[in-house]
């Protein structure tokens, strides 16, 4: 194997040895699977100087507090990008999710206003929208024979609109407001000075690791991912897994929208609008890739870290919005660029 | 442009072409000659060479050594353009036509005549040469009409039409008949007699050796990749083409194995699934091994993917230890004690991208789940792969981090029966367990096999290749154009009896074949 | 027979938007008295032209089985460099620079589409979505950017009673159907999208093709950016943000296959103004507002729906049979 190539001894007297030891560190480097924290290390000490407020705590604070929703429903997306399929949608069930459940808990005039169990519900609400959706999306990947790319296109455009009316439909205002003071901690508040979405972050990546890498849900999705027509002959219930993806998608999409709703303490329509791309792009440059069979949560987490640390320094950095999307392309570029680099070296290294 | 060729000399030679791969001699000192107006018929079972001869010619390969002449001139293809410009024109199979398109778009794809001065088609005069050219094979449609609309035989028609758009000199058919109807087919070789008036040179493939004797002038035997035989049709007969064929006597290479076989464990009767296979039935016992011959394109491995729940069918029953088979898929035939190994290994058997212990596992998983989250337990299933991997001999250590697209196509095919025998089922379908994997590796799969049945296993092993089919079972089924055609015992095994009854279409006369479909 | 029978469903889900379309006309046209009016129609076909523009655009692109994700960036670059650099310059010289920029946006996207083979358009063009973004904020400074007043008279022209952004979308139209039907580029375009690899073996220059079509495609997105400005004057920041999701929605209702090698812009331009005509429908019977992408959300859903139908009963039809049932 090509990287253990690397660690056979080289000799260093000659020159061109030497150079050929630095390739092949570099190879070495560009095939590790951490590849993406090693940059977002690199890429910090790189600004650290520059500015200094961004190793401070509250800037630290800000950076995990940004990365928490979005690594939740990114999460999702891995899932799903695994058995080579795409969830468009999420950002429709982090706006249906929104205000579904936020109709329930409001003040103001929700269905079980001041109830005891307005809470639980409302988080029950969330879940089921989301399982909802994302079963949907997949009965229609597996059932009804359609990409997914369009269906969950679709559904992104029909549950944005969809929600918006049901906000009309329940509120004078464009959102709803008067949510449950321990239902906004969720999103906003702390246990012991910890915010309390870390841990429901923590539990969502502890899950979803545990689902892909010790269980025979997780094999079978990167069996699928790699060649469906195989992993049905060898008996996976091919449908089943991607369905259930599907399903782990939207849920994690209305976990992304509980935490979201709760930092703004309003259920809205327009609650993750803008991050759709972002979640895919964060995935990808990870190392999960599009064409399926290869992602890890480990790998999304890099991907959701060296995302958002980017976007901190640039806003330290005073830099324009400009700058902030010209270096997210970049990065998605880089990324596919490696990935590209990735599969010649092994190629090579097996030939 | 071409000279006439030197007197004497044929227009199309080949000298002792020899090939290898990874250190097999796929092909041995193979010759032949080709005039023009001439139809060369070239017949072997698979594997004896022929694909690597005409990969040759089309500049897909290149020999090892021998040289070729075409025209009297050196012929060095290094590429399938070269072969095109040469005027080689090769008839797969697989046809390279593209669906959306309409036939005369298909004829000029290359290079579309254009009107005067003007960037666009001249529509008048591709539509004008494409007539002419359809007319040459006899096809009535408007060169307008979409390629997707025709049949199989039709677009045959339209490949050569676009052959010899382009002044093949040479054109080569593979199996062309397999996926035609008897009316297609003698349409054919109405065009291919055609062809031969015109100067034309045919090199004419087949399994179906009615079909060679009819349009081929003179016929080749090939046979473990070297001239078994030959000479003019005059010459020739069936049964002198199959025993050329079949040749060597069977070998050693098989081991012995005593048989004693038990209850019957799958039991199919009357299997029918429109346009696939009719009325299929049989009976596979314990310890036993019922071999499936037939031609490409007989429904072989079409009946094994339906008796795997793979694909659907119509009317019939499969029962499995006397227990009805309902509504199969493979996950209730898995439970139900089956295991099938697919023909196409790439495709279907492996995830090339994965490790072997993930191949292996991939369909015992369950077994390893604990617990309502189905956790695997990784030390129990590492050392289980471990183990079969070492019974089957799959030639590495490293089960965890090797990745399966870096083993032989012999050691893949060990991984494959690994898979399944981690499972221990009691009935095996093997679709082509040896196909495109060395002698030795073959080796090792029949002992593999043998010790399954020694074990109780019962065995549906389908095979193109008639020694190994006699050397392994204990009965052979034969299978042509979806239907049973006899069974043969194992006292009585005889090539080229089987070998008769799976090619009766081609034996039948017309009218016959008429008869036969009422 | 069970093939006739799938001959039949074949035939019905292929008649099956024409008569969307046509029930879609009948309802609105019961449900309101303007809506069946010339002046309607005009007011239809004008408000869905740069879809359309851009719809002609993608479907060059879906076409050969890519997709192209950054036409809305590409379209506010266009249209931010007309209103901050070009303003002094009279249009007819303005007009095709930034049609200019568009083909050398498009080259950038063909241009990673080839050397970062393997890797699906989809990836490809989400980053330079992201980055001429950047590159159209950098320009415009997130401010509002006007167009001279000689720009959005052209909104306001009308040539023989028809609408300026009309005949625009009708020239585009006509030459990309020639392009795509008459051209050995356009059907060397469908044959590789069918099959790549059979295509190249035909001899076709398959990256050359690759290449050309995402230069039409950005390219037309630039045009689609000028019709719209014309239309309003002024773009925000916002402007042609996620237009691309209506763009190939309207491609792919109109039958254009996200898998290569079947469709075409007549469907394309349907599906666009398809779109519009719901949409103007709804106003027109004073649905809520909200209600509209909930529709068009359905619409396309059903029409990918019926294209999924459709693809696997084709696949049947074309399986090679073992068995030939001979017809005497």
């Amino acid at each position: 194997m090509p990287i253990d190539a690397a660690e056979t001894p080289v000799d260093t007297k000659v020159e061109i040895p030497k150079v050929r030891a630095f390739r092949r560190l570099l190879e070495r480097l560009i095939l590790s699977e951490y590849l993406v924290f090693y940059i977002t290390g690199v890429y910090f000490l790189i600004v650290w100087p520059i500015v200094p407020e961004i190793a401070s705590f509250s800037s630290l604070r800000n950076i995990l507090t940004d990365m928490l929703p979005l690594l939740v429903v990114a999460i999702g997306q891995t899932f799903v990008l695994i058995v080579a399929g795409i969830d468009l949608s999420v950002t429709g069930v982090i706006a249906m999710a929104s205000v579904v459940g936020a109709s329930i808990m409001t003040s103001d005039g929700g269905y079980l206003q001041g109830s005891a169990l307005a809470i639980p519900v409302g988080i029950i609400a969330f879940l089921v929208v989301g399982g909802l959706i994302g079963g949907f999306n997949g009965w229609c990947v597996t059932r009804l024979n359609m990409p997914p790319i369009i269906v969950t296109l679709t559904g992104m455009m029909f549950l944005g609109g969809a929600a918006i009316w049901f906000t009309k439909a329940h509120s004078p205002t464009s959102s709803i407001a008067g949510l449950p003071r321990a239902f906004v901690a969720i999103g906003g508040g702390t246990f012991a000075g910890v915010p309390i979405a870390l841990f429901v972050a923590i539990a969502v990546v502890v899950v979803a690791h545990f689902l892909l890498s010790q269980t025979v849900f997780g094999r079978w999705l990167y069996a699928i991912g790699i060649n469906p027509k195989a992993a049905k002959v060898s008996g996976v219930p091919v449908d089943k897994a991607i369905l259930w993806a599907f399903v782990i998608s939207g849920v994690c999409a209305a976990i992304t929208s509980m935490l979201l709703t709760g930092r703004l303490e309003t259920g809205t329509p327009v609650l993750g609008q803008r991050i759709l791309l972002d979640i895919i792009a964060a995935v990808v440059i990870g190392g999960t890739s599009l064409a399926g069979g290869k992602g890890k949560i480990i790998w999304t987490v890099g991907g959701v870290l060296f995302l958002v640390t980017i976007d901190a320094s640039l806003k330290l950095l005073g830099s324009s919005l400009f700058i902030v999307f010209a270096v997210k392309g970049g990065v998605i570029l880089l990324a596919v660029g490696l990935d590209a680099m990735r599969q010649r070296i092994l190629a090579r290294g097996s030939g | 442009m071409t000279p006439p060729h030197a007197g004497g000399e044929a227009f199309l030679q080949a000298r002792e072409l020899s090939k290898s791969f990874f250190g097999v001699k796929v092909l041995k000192e193979v010759g032949f000659t080709l005039d023009k107006g001439e139809v060369l018929g070239l017949v072997g079972e698979n594997g004896s060479g022929k694909s690597t001869a005409m990969n040759i010619l089309g500049g897909i390969h290149q020999p090892d050594s021998g040289q070729m002449t075409l025209a009297g001139k050196p012929y060095r293809p290094t590429g399938p353009k070269d072969a095109q410009r040469a005027g080689l024109a090769f008839i797969h199979q697989e046809l390279n036509l593209f669906e959306n398109l309409s036939i005369e778009e298909n004829v000029f794809i290359s290079g579309f005549p254009k009107r005067r001065g003007l960037p666009l088609i001249n529509r008048r005069k591709i539509g004008k040469e494409t007539k002419r050219l359809l007319d040459l094979v006899d096809l009535g449609h408007p060169p307008g009409t979409r390629v997707g609309k025709l049949s199989q035989g039709e677009r045959q028609l339209v490949e050569i039409a676009k052959a010899l758009g382009f002044d093949a000199k040479v054109i080569i058919f593979d199996e062309p008949t397999t996926s035609l109807s008897r009316r297609e087919s003698e349409k054919l070789f109405t065009i291919v007699g055609r062809l031969k008036a015109q100067g034309i040179g045919v090199i004419y493939i087949s399994h179906i050796l009615g079909d060679v004797l009819r349009v081929c002038d003179s016929v080749q035997v090939l046979r473990d990749g070297a001239v078994a035989g030959g000479g003019p049709r005059a010459s020739m007969s069936i049964d002198k083409i199959i025993s050329m064929m079949v040749g060597r006597k069977i070998g050693n290479l098989f081991p012995p194995r005593e048989s004693h076989p038990g209850e019957v464990v799958l039991d199919v009767a009357g299997l029918t699934q429109p346009g696939v296979v009719k009325d299929v039935s049989l009976s596979l016992r314990s310890g036993e091994v019922l071999g499936v011959s037939g031609l490409m394109g007989a429904g072989r491995s079409e009946l094994a993917r339906i008796l795997f729940g793979l694909d659907p069918f119509k009317s019939g029953t499969i029962t499995v230890e006397r227990e009805p088979l309902e509504n199969p898929s493979p996950e209730i035939c898995m439970a139900r004690g089956l295991a099938f190994l697919t023909e196409d290994r790439r495709a279907e058997g492996l995830l090339m991208e994965a490790s072997i212990r993930d191949n292996v596992a991939l369909s015992s998983l369950n077994s390893y789940a604990r617990g309502l989250s189905h956790r695997l337990s990784w030390p129990k299933l590492d050392r289980d792969v471990a183990e079969v991997s070492d019974k089957v001999k799959v030639n590495t250590s490293d089960y965890i981090r090797m990745l399966v697209k870096h083993l032989s196509g012999g050691n893949q095919q060990k991984v494959v029966f690994a898979k399944w025998l981690l499972r221990q089922p009691s009935i095996f379908i093997l679709d082509e367990p040896t196909r495109g994997i060395d002698v030795g590796a073959k080796l090792e799969v029949y002992k593999i096999i043998n010790q399954l049945v020694l074990d109780g296993a019962a065995i549906l092993f389908i095979s193109s290749e008639m020694e190994e089919l006699i050397g392994m079972c204990d009965r052979i089924m034969v299978m042509n154009r979806g239907e049973v055609t006899g069974f043969h015992e194992r006292g009585d095994f005889d090539g080229e009896r089987i070998l008769e009854t799976a090619m009766s279409v081609g034996l039948r006369e017309p009218e016959q074949a008429d008869r036969k479909e009422r | 027979m069970q093939v006739g029978e799938n001959r039949t469903t074949l035939l019905l889900l292929n008649a099956a938007p024409w008569v969307a379309f046509l029930a879609v006309v009948v309802v609105f046209g019961v449900l309101s008295d303007r809506f069946l009016t010339i002046q309607n129609f005009m007011n239809i076909l004008t408000q869905s032209s740069h879809i359309a523009i851009m719809a002609i655009g993608i479907t060059f692109v879906l076409l050969t089985a890519g997709i192209d994700l950054s036409v809305g960036a590409i379209m506010y670059v266009a249209v931010a460099v007309l209103a901050l650099f070009l303003g002094g310059i009279p249009v007819v010289i303005a007009f095709p620079l930034v049609g200019l920029i568009g083909v050398a946006l498009g080259a950038m996207n063909g241009y990673f589409v080839i050397k970062l083979r393997g890797q699906h358009p989809f990836i490809v063009t989400l980053a330079t979505l992201f980055i001429l973004r950047g590159a159209a904020i950098f320009l415009t400074d997130t401010r509002m950017v006007f167009v001279e007043e000689s720009v959005m008279s052209l909104g306001r022209t009308s040539y023989f009673g028809v609408p300026w952004a009309i005949w625009v979308f009708a020239v585009v139209f006509v030459i990309a159907w020639i392009v795509l039907r008459e051209t050995p580029f356009g059907r060397q375009i469908y044959a590789v999208g069918q099959d790549p690899t059979a295509a190249a073996k035909a001899g076709i220059n398959v990256p050359r093709i690759l290449f050309s079509v995402y230069c039409i495609c950005g390219f037309l997105a630039a045009v689609g950016g000028l019709v719209s400005i014309a239309q309003v004057a002024a773009a925000s920041s916002t402007f042609g943000f996620q237009i691309e999701f209506p763009v190939i929605a309207a491609a792919v209702l109109g039958g254009t296959s996200l898998f290569g090698g079947r469709g075409g812009v007549v469907g394309t331009v349907f599906g666009a103004v398809l779109i519009q005509t719901v949409q103007s429908g709804l106003v027109m019977t004073n649905a809520t507002p909200y209600i509209y992408p909930l529709v068009t959300a359905v619409i396309i859903f059903l029409a990918v729906l019926i294209d999924g139908l459709r693809t696997s009963i084709l696949d049947t039809l074309g399986r090679r049979k073992i068995r030939v049932e001979e017809i005497a």
